[in-house]
């Protein structure tokens, strides 16, 4: 009896938005008196950092510090149309939404500079809550100032809007599942390299360390990104070896109806997690982004059913990677079992679970 | 300083690790009445009997609503997108699922709701039920859904989702292995810490606010607005603040049946689902099983992939088709394989309806296609990396749906962590790149799959 280490790897891709698109977001913008900018977005902020990130790119499209930017998404009546949280959209959709409108705003703000500093717009900047002139870094402007002039000497209200809606890509052949366009707004790609030790008398698999890189685009806040990226690793690590809502399935019996019965990860469960940010932009997402809110755990539960298998020489393709499974697994390769057939070019693993085994009204081999 | 790109403090850190930030659960109002559901306690049953006179008298009651009191009983939420509708918002003749809603009780506190509840004469003549989602299709199976066993209405009324390209045969004839295997990743719960709530206030000018913790303020209000049948301005949602979703509130789960308690009620009305109902009651991810086989080479390269899926969608389809389409969309992973047979079905069961959750529909399919991935190295002997590497996606290769990939990051980030785990990468796999294929990366069976439409 002893406990075993594996390594095992997985590399995984994801898209951003709604698959064959469709779904729109919007947001507008207004400003006050004294420069500081109200967003109104609809996108929900369910942990994924929706606020902070759209107020991110509102800040740096407009040219003003962060803190200026006040985000509202809190209702249907002052925020536009936003589909919603999911689909790994809040970064790249609704974010193009928010620095779509932030643009207009600039672009206005410029022109109220532009009259009172008597300086062309095409020759003036933001920088940091400062219009200044390009070139002569001297002759500045409060973007403060502007507002109020706006306001109080042009009698205007400077806002912006911004939409971002990607065409329907529709299936054009039923047969083949060809589409008429992209069925995405981006594609983002990850890979995790997973470390476990498994004890062959318990059959405890222990996830020991993760190194994971995921291709983010562009890292809007590269704090937010590792926070989903290990929060993600934690999610697919239950997804591995802890968690079943059908723990029979497919039977529906002894179901976890309480947090004593149905096992989330804990801070005992916790691996070494090491985390690399590529930035491959897209030519879609708002400064280069692609969204990975989703993807971030997808890709853990490959590596560690891979580096158990290194570890003990079984293949467990259920999840979740339990004790009972590791056990009855070693118990049937130690009887000489669990090997796949093998019969000329033919590698057959897993026969035991196929609809083959179970079914009559449906078959699946290569040649049928 | 640079706003985009900075570790910027979270805009509403403070207020949730202080435990100030204002979730649906902490309003409360004048006059506002507790809810409590009456949910089924069987699987699969006819409702023969459902008589809610004397939960009507019981002492705090204020209203009790059933199926006869919602304008349109059923509106799925991708309606919109031609998926039709096929859920009952209260369950009418029949319930499929243990946990389905049939009557949403009103009281002046949870103790008189719950009383009501109780108080509720309802009779079952119970059906047989259908687990196994690989027996769906046997003549003998029992019939858990009025469309049949698996989801008919594809494009073209198609009952499953295809792909198909290049020459699958021929991949195979030309293959040095074929390896075959099965992959059943379960179902899990969302388990936000926040669990399904609303509360819903009639307005005196006859709207209505919806305090809710939707993950998609849009996405519900179209589908309350469709059930009530009420414009858009009949009704305002306040939320955008979710207490943990992770795809389990895109369901619109508790705003439009307590809406309709309110409606009747002239009273605020909070429905807040307890711990045991949210494990219970609420949507899982889905259970699927997968079955690949592929056509490679001794050397590494997949030449082809024939694949299987059966959805377990549960006892409705809700989000299901457009997760299995997302799922078929793909089915190749990371990589680039020419050849490709792919048939997928949303199966119906007596589970809980499963929905939306973290990497909808491709979840499955990374466990699958990697776990595989990784047994084809073990078969013959390749190193992990350099299988990986090969066949990876590059610009210009195409899709399983035969757009153009532009920007892939397969090789980055597989050589970005054989780098930070120390795995020595053969010469030409530590240089191999993204850009299109040339020369040894481009052998004959991936030429005619590159494209350079779309992205």
């Amino acid at each position: 009896m002893a406990k075993h280490t594996g390594r095992g790897l997985a590399a995984i891709e994801y898209p951003s938005g709604m698959n064959q698109n469709g779904d729109p977001s919007q947001a507008w913008i207004k400003v006050k008196p004294d420069g500081r900018i109200d967003v109104f977005s609809g996108t929900s902020d369910i942990g994924n950092g929706a606020k902070t990130i759209q107020s991110q790119i509102v800040a740096e499209s407009i040219g003003v510090p962060y803190d200026w930017v006040t985000f509202d998404n809190s209702n249907t009546d002052s925020s536009p149309v936003c589909t919603g949280t999911f689909a790994s959209r809040a970064t790249v959709i609704a974010g193009n939404a928010v620095l779509k409108a932030a643009e207009e705003v600039k672009t206005k703000l410029l022109e109220i500079a532009s009259a009172e500093m008597e300086i062309g717009p095409q020759d003036l900047d933001i920088i940091d809550g400062e219009v200044q002139a390009r070139g002569a870094p001297s002759l500045t402007m409060d973007v403060a100032d502007v507002a109020a002039a706006a306001t109080y000497g042009h009698g205007q209200l400077i806002t912006g809007t911004g939409a971002e809606l990607n065409a329907f890509a529709a299936i054009t052949n039923s047969e083949t599942g060809e589409v008429d366009s992209p069925p995405h707004a981006a594609i983002s790609y990850a890979a995790c390299a997973a470390e476990v030790e498994v004890d062959d008398e318990t059959g405890i698999v222990r996830i020991v360390r993760m190194v994971q890189a995921y291709d983010v685009g562009k890292a809007i806040n590269p704090t937010l990104v590792e926070g989903q990226i290990e929060g993600g690793a934690v999610m697919g690590l239950g997804l591995g070896v802890l968690e079943d809502s059908y723990p029979y399935y497919p039977s529906p019996d002894h179901r976890g109806s309480h947090f004593g019965s149905y096992f989330v990860p804990g801070m005992e469960d916790l691996p070494q997690i090491e985390t690399i940010i590529i930035e491959n932009p897209s030519a879609t997402g708002p400064y280069g982004a692609k969204g990975i809110g989703e993807m971030a755990n997808n890709s853990q539960p490959p590596a560690i059913a891979a580096a158990v298998h290194d570890a003990v020489g079984v293949w467990v393709t259920e999840l979740p990677i339990t004790p009972e499974r590791v056990l009855r697994a070693l118990d049937a390769k130690a009887a000489g079992g669990g090997q796949p057939r093998r019969e000329g070019k033919h590698i057959v693993f897993d026969e035991e679970l196929s609809v083959n085994s179970v079914a009559s009204g449906i078959s699946w081999t290569s040649d049928s | 300083m640079k706003a985009v790109g900075a570790r910027l403090p979270r805009y509403d850190g403070v207020g949730h690790v202080t435990g100030q930030t204002t979730y649906v659960d902490d309003f409360r109002v004048h006059g506002m009445l507790w809810a409590k559901a009456l949910r089924s306690p069987v699987h699969h049953a006819a409702i023969t009997k459902l008589d809610t006179s004397r939960a009507e008298a019981v002492p705090g009651v204020h209203a009790v609503v059933t199926h006869t009191d919602v304008p349109q009983l059923e509106y799925g939420h991708l309606s919109g997108l031609g998926i039709p509708a096929d859920e009952p918002l209260l369950a009418k003749d029949e319930v499929r699922y243990m946990g389905q809603p049939i009557a949403l009780v009103a009281a002046e506190d949870l103790e008189a709701a719950t009383a009501g509840v109780a108080a509720i004469e309802i009779e079952y003549e119970e059906r047989p039920t259908l687990w196994d989602v690989r027996e769906a299709f046997d003549s003998d199976a029992a019939v858990v859904h009025r469309w049949g066993n698996w989801y008919p209405h594809f494009e073209d009324e198609m009952d499953r989702r295809q792909i198909r390209k290049g020459d699958i045969q021929k991949a195979f004839e030309d293959a040095d292995h074929i390896i075959q295997g099965v992959y059943r990743p379960a179902a899990i719960e969302h388990v936000p810490m926040e669990t399904q709530v609303s509360m819903v206030v009639p307005e005196s000018d006859g709207r209505l606010t919806i305090h809710s913790c939707t993950q998609a303020m849009y996405f519900s209000l179209g589908v309350i607005s469709a059930h009530l049948q009420v414009p858009l301005n009949k009704l305002k949602i306040v939320g955008g603040t979710v207490g943990g979703g992770f795809g389990g509130k895109v369901d619109t789960a508790s705003e439009t049946i307590t809406a309709l308690a309110a409606m009747k009620a002239g009273r605020p009305v909070k429905w807040r689902w307890t711990r045991e109902e949210e494990f219970l009651a609420s949507s899982t991810r889905a259970p699927w099983h997968m079955e690949i086989i592929d056509a490679v080479t001794s050397d590494g390269w997949i030449l082809g992939r024939k694949m299987l899926t059966l959805h377990d969608s549960g006892a409705y389809a809700r989000f299901s088709p457009y997760g299995l389409t997302k799922h078929s969309f793909h089915h190749t992973g990371a990589y680039t394989i020419p050849h490709l047979h792919f048939d997928g079905y949303v199966v119906f069961t007596n589970r809980v309806p499963t929905t939306a959750m973290r990497g909808f529909g491709v979840t499955s399919v990374s466990f699958a296609v990697e776990t595989h991935m990784s047994r084809i190295v073990d078969e013959l002997g390749l190193d992990p990396y350099e299988f990986r590497l090969k066949n990876a996606n590059r610009i210009h290769d195409t899709s399983p749906n035969r757009i153009s990939y532009t920007d892939p990051s397969t090789v980055d980030v597989l050589q970005s962590i054989a780098g930070a785990t120390g795995h020595d990468l053969a010469p030409a796999y530590a240089a191999a790149t993204r850009e299109p294929r040339e020369g040894e990366w481009l052998p004959d069976h991936l030429v005619d799959q590159i494209s350079t439409e779309g992205h």
